[in-house]
Order: C-alpha cells, then structure tokens, then sequence
C-alpha cells in the first residue's frame, strides 16, 4: 500500500529530519529480530519492514506523530529496548511506523523516601538499579535482564524476574502511568489523573490501569507508554556493586549479610515441598532457576568454564565428560539459585538457620560446588544485576523457549516430566544443542511474596541452519501436542508460533477459548480507543460472532 | 410493579423478595450525608445462578441493581440507590466458603462472607488473612477487598488490591466471566481444580486486569459472585509495641524505615481520639482515655511465624528497638487503659455490631483519601483549619494513617463525630466535608475511593481518564443497570 509522502514530511516536521528515517538499511535494523526465522517465510531472519521509524523525544510528539499516523491510516508499532519478534511490525502490506523511544530516556526523578522512581521508555533496568541503589533501594530487573526497559515491562509486557519474589511483579510494582491511545489522546492513570502525583495506580474507582495493563501487556498493540513510576525495593547492600574479576566471569562478593546458595533437590517432588516451605517461611531476596537455562547436562561445565579466564566455551565439551563434573551435574540436576539479605549480621544468620530447618525437612541440600566462593559469587553477581543475557544465545546463537506455564509449585512439577522428555525426544535429531532434557529455567515467583512461576525450557538452535530452525520449529509443535494431549494449557511456543500465523488462524483458534469475554471486551475497547486499527494484534481481540456463524462477520 | 415482584420471586422464591417498608427504608440511607432513595425490592439470591438470572432480568427490565454484601450500618452512600425503580442485590446469604487451599495459601469465599466468619474458618489450618482494622463483625470480606479498604499489614500490602486475587463476576451485561488467571481456564471451578488450577495470579486475563475494574467500582460494573483471596500464616508468637510522640512528622521518618525494610507486620498510625475510640466503647470513658494518650502513637506489630518463630521475634524485636533509638523515639507496651490485649483485640477481632465512629455521637462524617506519608502533616492541617472554620472541636477528630503498597500510598482517615438527632451538628458536618473535601484534593489528596461528592470532584479533573472508565462501563453493562448515577456513570 502506497502512503503519501505528506505523511513522512509531517512526521520530519514534528521530530526534525534527524529523527525520521526510511532509508532501507535502518529500517532493515528494526526488521531483523530474534525468533524470525522460526515464523517468516524462507525461515528469513526478518520480520515485515517498517514504513518509516521515528524517534520522539516527548509525549507531546509521540501524540502528534501519533495523530499523523491517524489521519494517514498508518499502523503504528512503539519499541523501547525490544525482546522478542513481535516487537517489530507483524504484517507486509500494512505499512506501518515503528516508533523508536531511545531518546526518551531520563530518568525522571527518584523519590527516595516514598521509594518510587518516574522514568522514560529507555530507561533501562540496569541504570535504574545503578541510581537507586546509591540511595539504599533497589528495582525488580525482569528475567529478559536489566537491559530490558523499565516501562515496556511495567506497562506492556510481564513484569517478572528473579527478584520478583521479593520486590513484586513489575506489573504490581506500576504506579502511575502516561498513556498515548492509538487514536492520539494522552490518558494518565491512577492517582496522577487526579494531579496527586505518580505514588498509586489504583483508581479513582475502578482502575484504568485494568486496560492498559494485564497479564501480558499489551506488547506495543495499543499505543504508546510514555512514562511510568515505578514501586523500588530496600537494598542492604552497599551504594554500588564492588564487582571482581575479568570478563565475562564477574563476580560480586558476597556482603556478611548477604547469602548466594544454589539449592539442589534429589526429585521434584523435594523441589516442589522445598519451594513451598520457602514461601511459607518468606524466605529469599532473589528466587530463581537461572543456571539450569544451559541444559542439567552441560551446566556446571559451561559455568566452570565461564568464570575460569582460562579457558572457552572450546573446553565445555571436553569438561562436560569429566567423571567430577559429571557428578556435580546430578547434585545440581534439579536445583535453583536463591539469594538471601537481611538488614543485620542476626538476621541472615537466623534466615540461614531456617534454610538449613527446610533442607532438613524436605531432603534438598545446598549445592556445594555451586555455593563455594567463585561459583556463589558469579551467581551473586548474574542474580543481582542479571546482566548475563547473552548466554541466553550462548550455544548456537539461537534460542527459544518453550512451556513457561504459570502456576502453583505442584501444578508446574506436573508439567515438568513432560517438558523434559519432549526436549530429550527433539534432541534426538542432533540438530538441536544436546543440553539435557531439563533446560528449565524460571523465577521463582512471578507474583510478590511467593507462590507462582513458571518454566521455561531453552531449546538451542542454530539460526544459520535450515535444518536446525525446523528442529526446533518441530519441538514446538510437538510441545503443542503434548499440551494438548495431557489437557495443559499452551505455553510460550504457541505465542511466538502465532506471530506467523493469519488473523483467521488465530481468531478460529480463540473462539475456541474456554471463555472468549475478555477477548470480546478487548474488541470493543479497541473500537473505542483505536477506531483506526493503527495497533497490531498484540493486543489481541476477537471479531464479533466470530465462529459463531457459518459465515463470519467481516473482521476489521 | 406486582410484575416485577412475580418475576424476581420466580428467580430467587417468595420469601427471598422483599418490599416490606421496614427492609426498604433501612436500604434507602445509610450512615452518610448522601440523598436517601428507597428501593421497590431488596432480593436474596442464593447462588451465581441466580445473580446471573437477576442481571438478565434487569437488563431485560431497565431496572437498576444495587449490589449489596456487608450488613448494616453501610457508612459511603454506595449501596443507597441513586436511581428509582431499583432493586437492592443483598449477597449476605452467599456464604460458601468454598475452598481453602493451605498448599497454596488461597481461599475461595462467596461475597456474604464475613470477616467473623472466615477467620475461624481459616484458623483451622493455621491461616489468616490480613484484614482492616477493626471490621464491624457482619463486613463482608469480598466487599472490603473490593472497595479496596486498606488492610493493616504494609509488607503483604503487594498491590492495593492485595490479598484479592480472582473474581466471578456476572457483567452488568450478564455474561458469567472470571478474572485474572481463572479467566483463562474453564468457566468452572471445580472443574479449574482438577486441573491443577488455584486462582493465585491476579492479573489478566490478556491484556486486561478485570479484576482492577471491579474494584473500587462501588457495584457498578457487576456483581461479584465468588472471590479468591491470598493467605498468610497465624503466627505461632506476637508481639506489639507503641511509640508515642507529641508530634505526627516526629513518627513519619520512623514510619519510612520501618516499611522499607519490611520490619513489623501491623504498621499505623493512631492519633489520640481514634486510639481512645478503639479500645474504649463507653463515650465518656474514651474522651477520659484520650486525655491521658500522647497525640500521637504509631503501632506495631512483630511476629514469629513458621520455622523458629521465637527467634524469629527475638530478631525482630532487637532490630525494632535498634530503630526506635536510632529515630530518637521512646518505646513502650501500653498507657493507662491501653494494654497489649487492647491492640491483639483490634488487629484481630471484628468491632462488634457497632462500629467505633458511632459511638462517640451516634454518626461520624469520614473524610478519607490516599497521599504519601511526607504530606500527610500538611494535608491534616488543612483539615484542622477546616474544622476551625466551623468550631469543631479537633480534639474529639479521630485520625488514623494507614501504610499501604509497603509503605509507597498511605490511607489518611479523619472521622468527625456528629450528633444525627442535632440537625445544627448534621449540616456543620456536612460543611466540614464539602470544605475540607475540596480544599483536599486541590493540594493533592487522592480520592481513590471517591464516594458521593468527591466523584464529582476527581472526575472533573481528568477527563480523559473519565472517558476511558465510561468505555468500561459501555462494554461491560450497557443497559447501565448496575448502579447507576454513581462514579461518573
């Protein structure tokens, strides 16, 4: 579809001609995401061009290029640190804008006593828990790591990670929030709507917050995010990390009121009784299963090998048949990382004593060679800052997670057996990375104060090989079936498969959701606050009546 | 309107429709300013089925629905109809417990449950839930969570919704449709349990948080038919202490700390009157009491709880007292008249069938609102020189700060006793409230609750905001039949 260029002039004319661009070497920068491959046609590692990017430095010109987009009927698609393929535009032939918020990054203020930060789009978790920490507080960083963008996972996508535990769901974590709808009106939630300042999201009456902010977000699907205020945590530890050692192995000591254990379980059903006596005794300052994200075959000797400058990744192979390291492997086969603070020398001693109570009761042990010195702080440093998220791709430059369901202790030990032997069955093929069947990796509580979480298994693959991107294209079908078969409801695989799918495909797919109210409540509010349909379907909804006549109404 | 009665009793039986003028007059005013309005009928359903039947029957009738659950005294002017012909929804019978979930620490309660009833429930599997202060004994627990009335432990306080997780909800269209996690599985309960299914995760479902849009919504999206509630364990050792200070901004800095490092499960502050007004039922007696309290006192509560609780509390209490030097403060276990007992009895008992703003004159006007704790001095002086204005005696004004969000918000609550009988009392109350309403919100009080008059005066400030919320309600109920002329509907 052609678009004039008036549009373009009026957007150059909003943000000045360096901060408009549709130079296809720029555009193709934007296009070239992470899991493309595994939807696009000839497994390109392109997802759809965008028509043009721009870069606004305010809320007053995302509003107007916003507006600009209205009158011209151009899709508009907002990205501040991006994560995932979705974060570009979904379809090509819908010419669409790709806002690129990097220049809107200040931190705004930080309100140490009321514990709240205001920030911008780009401001990252990273630099956000730099300055905060200086004032004695800290920010939950979300499993996607802290150079992940503070708004995008407070207001538009899922606001989890290994502190949430403690510090909460960046969901919850939301306080107020200023909002460009797609139709170009600026909404302010919470206690800033009525001019009280950013400290509450919740009301007046019942919460605008409710639209702009579920479980998922609404992933660039329904307007732009602009600024938020975010909930910060107490840090007891010092004003800035004391980080050691050389790259990429750093590593940060562990203060005297400080712990850095790795929890190792003897079966899941140990696990799952050792996750709950943790909830119940409020344990953890960060509760997670990151080191695991290697494969429970390979771990110990990728992490041994990572924090030894000695050596590279060209020994993992040779360690991992190691007779000791093979032994280590069982003892960390089903563990997890948990990191303990308190506010004084009495406190972390008896938070140790009611680990060693747990352990005790639930047959689970501290890992050891994980909790000796190096390795615990090399897990204190991951776990704090979570900056390591280039191992995420660490194996063969690709990965995709599979499962992820959310659920209680005992319903995601469920799923467990099964994720592992659909891993173990694809590895099969030998063109994925032969990890191990567990590669589960996850927080150990999305929600704050403990008791939800989910599992994610990282399936390495190779993105330069055909072969190997249908390898795992198959894997998750096959995780699809299996869902299927044991009455699971889907995980993460069918969220990124969908993004290649047509609208008819997903809208069939919906109908068929055991309750379809709020994807019709979705439908209608898009109607009301995006009349152009300038959002993708990120945020998603469900065309009236759709599959319930023969013939179904023209969707929009 | 003999119709009408056919029709409803057809849907909740004979004796569950009510039109005697005794029921109707008691739901036509409640203990506020607001303009009193009688129902044609107050109806008893007992189950979700009924509920749903009732709101199709509404829509079908245009007749407006005012969801009510607690018994009374009602205190905001919500469940007082604005609209005539309306039919009050009175939940009070709903009262299933319908399952309690020690693993995963989750209760799922009908809405006619009281706070009375749940916590013997609950006690029998070691658990609790955090409650606000002093509910009269008849509260029901789903309508405070859902009007978001603040709960007295800051450091569970995750959101301020917390401890509500899932509803069923019937719309005001009356679909049937279940929030947050429960809103992604089978529209059955029962059915969601043998999967493995708990309602815990709150947001959702998609992109929406419906439940944040039943919640402060005073009955006007829908009517609430089951809730899920997060849990937390009965300590096994307690322990609580006050700090008193002549002045609130010498207790604000203390405040701050102790809800930063999460030191203390109950965290408030009383001012003399309201503290006198607690623990002492007899009029005369509390403003005897009261003389001989310090202004201010902050409460706190330490527990001990699972593993090792008594060390657990040793801990505790050595790095309270630690603070409490630190601050310069002065610690003590009660005053004359104000014991220990006292204060388990409030953070743990209900008020009885007589709420405690009562009984100093019969009425009290409330004034409420959110606000961070280092404006809460300025905020207070407002309301003294409002009071001033009028000569109301600000010695007899109750003063409670409740820390929520872990300390982020902080409910500020003013209660100024009244005698209803006077009517001179009744319209210098009524002033106060108007006066000291508007000047509040001017210097930046947040109405997040905003009954009666101060919906019109946060409305009015935000009309985008505005706008969305009315989208809402189009979507949700839009006959408007679930209790209209309240909010901005």
């Amino acid at each position: 579809m052609e678009i004039s260029r008036d549009a373009y002039r009026a957007i150059e004319d909003i943000v000045g001609p360096d901060n408009v661009t549709d130079d296809p070497a720029f555009l193709d920068s934007y296009a070239f995401e992470w899991l493309a491959e595994l939807v696009r046609p000839n497994r390109s590692h392109y997802m759809p061009r965008p028509w043009a990017v721009v870069m606004p430095a305010s809320t007053r010109e995302v509003q107007a290029v916003t507006k600009v987009c209205n009158k011209y009927k151009i899709k508009i698609k907002p990205i501040s640190t991006g994560w995932y393929h979705w974060a570009a535009p979904m379809k090509d032939d819908e010419p669409t804008v790709q806002f690129d918020l990097r220049r809107m990054n200040r931190i705004i203020d930080i309100d140490e006593k009321n514990r709240f930060a205001i920030v911008e789009p780009y401001v990252i978790c990273a630099q956000l828990q730099a300055e905060a920490m200086k004032l004695g507080l800290n920010c939950n960083i979300i499993g996607a790591g802290s150079s992940t963008s503070v708004v995008a996972s407070a207001c538009a996508y899922f606001g989890g990670g290994p502190s949430s535990h403690y510090m909460g769901n960046n969901s919850d974590n939301l306080l107020g929030q200023e909002w460009v709808t797609p139709a170009g009106k600026v909404v302010r939630t919470g206690s800033l709507s009525s001019g009280a300042g950013w400290f509450c999201s919740e009301g007046p009456g019942p919460s605008v917050r409710g639209v702009t902010r579920g479980n998922l977000g609404s992933r660039g699907g329904l307007g732009t995010y602009t600024k938020c205020a975010i909930k910060l945590a107490d840090w007891p530890g010092p004003a800035e990390m004391e980080v050691k050692g050389r790259p990429p192995g750093y590593r940060l000591p562990i203060g005297e009121n400080f712990r850095a254990y790795t929890i190792g379980a003897p079966n899941w059903e140990a696990w799952a009784n050792c996750y709950y006596a943790i909830y119940d005794n409020g344990l953890g300052y960060i509760f997670h299963r990151q080191l695991n994200l290697a494969g429970a075959n390979l771990a110990t000797a990728l992490w041994l090998t990572y924090i030894d400058p000695t050596k590279t990744l060209n020994d993992v192979e040779t360690l991992a048949k190691d007779p000791e390291i093979i032994a280590i492997n069982e003892t960390a086969r089903i563990s997890f990382q948990l990191i303990l603070a308190a506010q004084s020398i009495d406190g972390i001693q008896l938070q140790d004593k009611i680990l060693d109570e747990i352990l005790s009761q639930t047959g689970c042990y501290r890992v050891e060679r994980y909790c000796e010195q190096d390795m615990a702080e090399f897990t204190n440093m991951y776990m704090q800052r979570l900056g390591h998220k280039h191992c995420n791709f660490i194996w063969a430059g690709g990965y995709m997670g599979s499962w992820m369901q959310a659920g209680t202790p005992d319903f995601v030990k469920g799923y467990v057996p099964t994720a592992i032997k659909g891993f173990e069955d694809d590895q099969q093929s030998h063109l994925l990375v032969e990890c191990g069947g567990d590669a589960l990796m996850g927080c150990g509580s999305t929600l704050g104060g403990g008791g939800y979480f989910g599992l994610e298994q990282f399936v390495s693959y190779d993105p330069a090989s055909d072969a190997s991107i249908d390898a795992c294209i198959k894997h998750m079908e096959d995780a699809i079936a299996d869902c299927v078969a044991q009455g699971i409801p889907l995980g993460k695989e069918q969220l990124y498969l969908q993004i290649g799918w047509t609208d008819q495909r997903i809208w069939d797919g919906m109908a068929k959701a055991p309750q379809t109210f709020v994807l019709d409540f979705q439908r209608q509010f898009k109607d009301a606050v995006d009349p152009n349909y300038l959002g993708d379907r990120n945020y998603p909804w469900l065309p009236e009546k759709w599959g319930e006549a023969p013939a179904p109404a023209q969707a929009k | 309107m003999e119709t009408k009665r056919r029709q409803l009793a057809a849907i909740v039986g004979e004796d569950n429709v009510l039109d005697d003028p005794k029921t109707l007059e008691e739901f036509s005013s409640d203990e506020s300013l607001c303009e009193p309005l009688r129902p044609w009928f107050v109806v008893k359903p007992a189950n979700e089925s009924e509920v749903q039947a009732l709101v199709k029957w509404a829509n079908a009738t245009a007749t407006p629905l005012v969801p009510v659950s607690s018994g009374a005294p009602h205190f905001y002017g919500d469940t007082v109809p604005t609209a005539t012909e309306a039919v009050i929804v009175d939940l009070s019978c709903m009262k299933a417990i319908k399952r309690i979930d020690r693993r995963n620490r989750i209760a799922v309660i009908e809405p006619g449950v009281t706070y009375s009833e749940l916590a013997p429930a609950l006690a029998k599997e070691g658990l609790r839930i955090p409650r606000p202060l002093a509910p009269r004994a008849n509260k029901s627990v789903v309508a405070s969570l859902l009007e978001r009335q603040p709960t007295t432990i800051p450091r569970l306080n995750f959101s301020l919704p917390e401890p509500l997780r899932n509803c069923g909800v019937v719309w005001g269209s009356g679909e049937l449709a279940f929030t947050g996690e429960a809103g992604n599985g089978p529209l059955n309960l029962e059915a969601q349990w043998q999967r493995g299914l708990a309602q815990v995760d709150g947001k959702g479902p998609l992109a929406t948080d419906l439940m944040r849009l039943v919640t402060g919504a005073q009955g006007s999206m829908g009517i609430v038919v089951w809730a899920s509630i997060k849990l937390e364990l009965i300590p096994a050792v307690r322990s609580s202490f006050f700090v008193p200070n002549a002045e609130l901004s010498g207790l604000v800095d203390f405040i701050y700390k102790l809800t930063k490092v999460r030191l203390g499960d109950e965290t408030l502050l009383l001012n003399r009157a309201k503290l006198a007004g607690l623990v002492e039922p007899q009029p005369a007696a509390a403003r005897k009491l009261r003389e001989a309290l310090p202004e201010w006192v902050a409460l706190v509560g330490l527990a001990g709880t699972a593993l090792l609780p008594e060390e657990r509390l040793k801990v505790q209490e050595k790095e309270f007292r630690a603070l409490v030097q630190e601050f310069r403060l002065t610690l003590c276990g009660g005053f004359a008249g104000v014991s220990r007992a006292d204060v388990v009895r409030l953070i743990d008992g209900d008020a009885g069938d007589h709420p405690p703003t009562l009984a100093a004159k019969g009425a009290s006007q409330d004034i409420f609102f959110l606000t961070t704790l280092d404006k809460a001095s300025g905020l207070i002086e407002t309301v003294r020189s409002v009071a001033a204005r009028f000569d109301y005696p600000w010695p007899d004004v109750g003063i409670y700060i409740q820390p929520q969000h872990q300390g982020v918000a902080h409910h500020v609550e003013f209660n100024f006793p009244y005698d209803p009988d006077d009517a001179k009392e009744v319209a210098r109350a009524r002033d106060i409230y108007l006066e000291a309403s508007a000047e509040l919100v001017d210097q930046g009080a947040y109405f997040s609750r905003p009954y009666g008059y101060w919906s019109e005066l946060v409305y009015q400030r935000d009309a985008s905001s505005t706008e969305i919320l009315r989208t809402v309600k189009q979507i949700v109920d839009p006959a408007n039949i679930m209790n209209p002329g309240k909010l901005c509907f």
